[in-house]
């Protein structure tokens, strides 16, 4: 079992970007504690080593990720709006985000968690794929046609 | 990339304070939680060792306490020793007055058999039994005599003391125990028995192995006595079956 300070080490790096992992692709606030606790619960009681600091860092994405999904499995019956979860973050967001996120969110889930890892945490399509356990010509796509709709939907930035 | 506006604005959606708190205290719980089961089970894992360490101890007792071999040693002391599978002897009996006196005397019990053999013969009351007249008989009962009979002779003990050997059987020990006789005896008493068959048990009650032994004698050689211990040393050490 992992000891508290690892614990808060790994809070203190990971804790962000769980949370953002999270908000792509949960409901409410409420999942995501859910889903933000068990995540460090696994982290817990994870008994390997991590050869590095990337190596850990691509862990809690990939442990993050099919939380997520299993989150969703397990509530799919659910309605999901994006814009809920939008307002869940209002006080630090201002319309420019809104719009952005809102364009993310409606993107189908897979996709989500391609354009969070490629455009936020700056992953390799190489890496992504090692993450989220798909062949590396799958990622290419999925994120070329990710690409495209934010392109129909963001307009000249991404052109 | 250059101008990356989903990066900035996801650059705003942070872990709360409040949500690791409470990340840190739902982790703290369930830590403690782990570390009760744990220390719960622990008696536990320990008790079934016990328990199973007491069975498997039980188990082993119960097969060094079974008796699976008897030796009847008779003169006029009668006593019967029950060895377990590995050779030792886990009970002694006697079915005579003379007999019983000499268990009370000499620990026969957890050593070899051969071993408490030579503790009861070496004894001073046992050797005031082994007189000129007297005749020393070992009876085994096992699924292996020869063995132990192998042994006793190997031993020269029973050269030193002309003692007779003969084996026999578990139904002729619940029988001769029926009349409250040593196997050994008994299975002499069924000899006599062929030969006289006016020859009652209670008879043999209250003769030695040494009388019971001129009779026999003087049955098949017209009234000798004495001499025919050297004869039949050897000769019959057949069992007598009691199954016919």
């Amino acid at each position: 079992m992992k000891s508290a300070e690892e614990i808060n080490a790994a809070l203190e790096a990971y804790a962000d970007m769980v949370r953002r992992i999270c908000f792509l692709h949960l409901k409410n606030g409420y999942d995501t504690e859910d889903v933000f606790q068990n995540v460090y619960m696994k982290y817990m009681l994870y008994e390997g080593v991590f050869e590095s600091s990337e190596h850990e860092k691509a862990w809690f994405a990939r442990v993050t990720i099919n939380a997520c999904k299993d989150m969703l499995r397990y509530f799919s019956r659910r309605k999901w709006v994006p814009l809920d979860v939008i307002a869940e973050e209002r006080e630090a967001l201002d319309d420019k985000d809104e719009g952005v996120l809102e364009v993310v969110l409606k993107l189908p889930e897979k996709y989500r968690s391609v354009i969070y890892l490629y455009y936020y945490e700056g992953y390799s399509a190489t890496e992504i794929a090692g993450i989220l356990g798909r062949k590396e010509n799958t990622i290419y796509t999925w994120l070329a046609r990710a690409k495209a709709l934010l392109r129909v939907k963001l307009g000249g930035e991404w052109a | 990339m250059g101008m990356n506006p989903i990066r900035e604005s996801l650059e705003k959606i942070q872990a709360t304070e409040e949500l690791k708190q409470n990340t840190l205290q739902y982790l703290n719980e369930q830590r403690q939680k782990k570390s009760r089961v744990r220390a719960h089970y622990v008696p536990q894992a320990a008790l079934a060792a016990v328990v199973l360490f007491c069975l498997i101890g039980i188990g082993g007792y119960s097969v060094y306490r079974k008796p699976v071999s008897y030796i009847s040693i008779d003169v006029n002391p009668s006593i019967e020793l029950g060895l377990n599978c590995f050779g030792r002897v886990v009970s002694a009996e006697a079915y005579n007055d003379d007999g019983r006196g000499m268990i009370e005397q000499v620990p026969l019990k957890n050593v070899s058999y051969m071993q408490a053999i030579n503790r009861l013969i070496n004894d001073d009351k046992y050797n005031s039994y082994l007189d000129e007249d007297a005749v020393l008989v070992f009876t085994v009962i096992s699924d292996r005599p020869d063995k132990i009979l192998e042994e006793l002779h190997a031993s020269g003990l029973a050269e030193q003391y002309e003692a007779l050997t003969y084996t026999s059987d578990p139904v002729c020990r619940e029988e001769a125990h029926r009349h409250e006789m040593s196997f050994g005896k008994y299975r002499t008493y069924l000899e006599l028995l062929e030969y006289d068959e006016n020859v009652t048990i209670e008879d043999c009650h209250g003769m030695t192995m040494g009388e019971l032994r001129d009779r026999i004698d003087a049955c098949t050689h017209g009234g000798q006595t004495g001499s025919g211990k050297e004869h039949h040393r050897r000769e019959n050490e057949r069992g007598h079956d009691c199954a016919n």
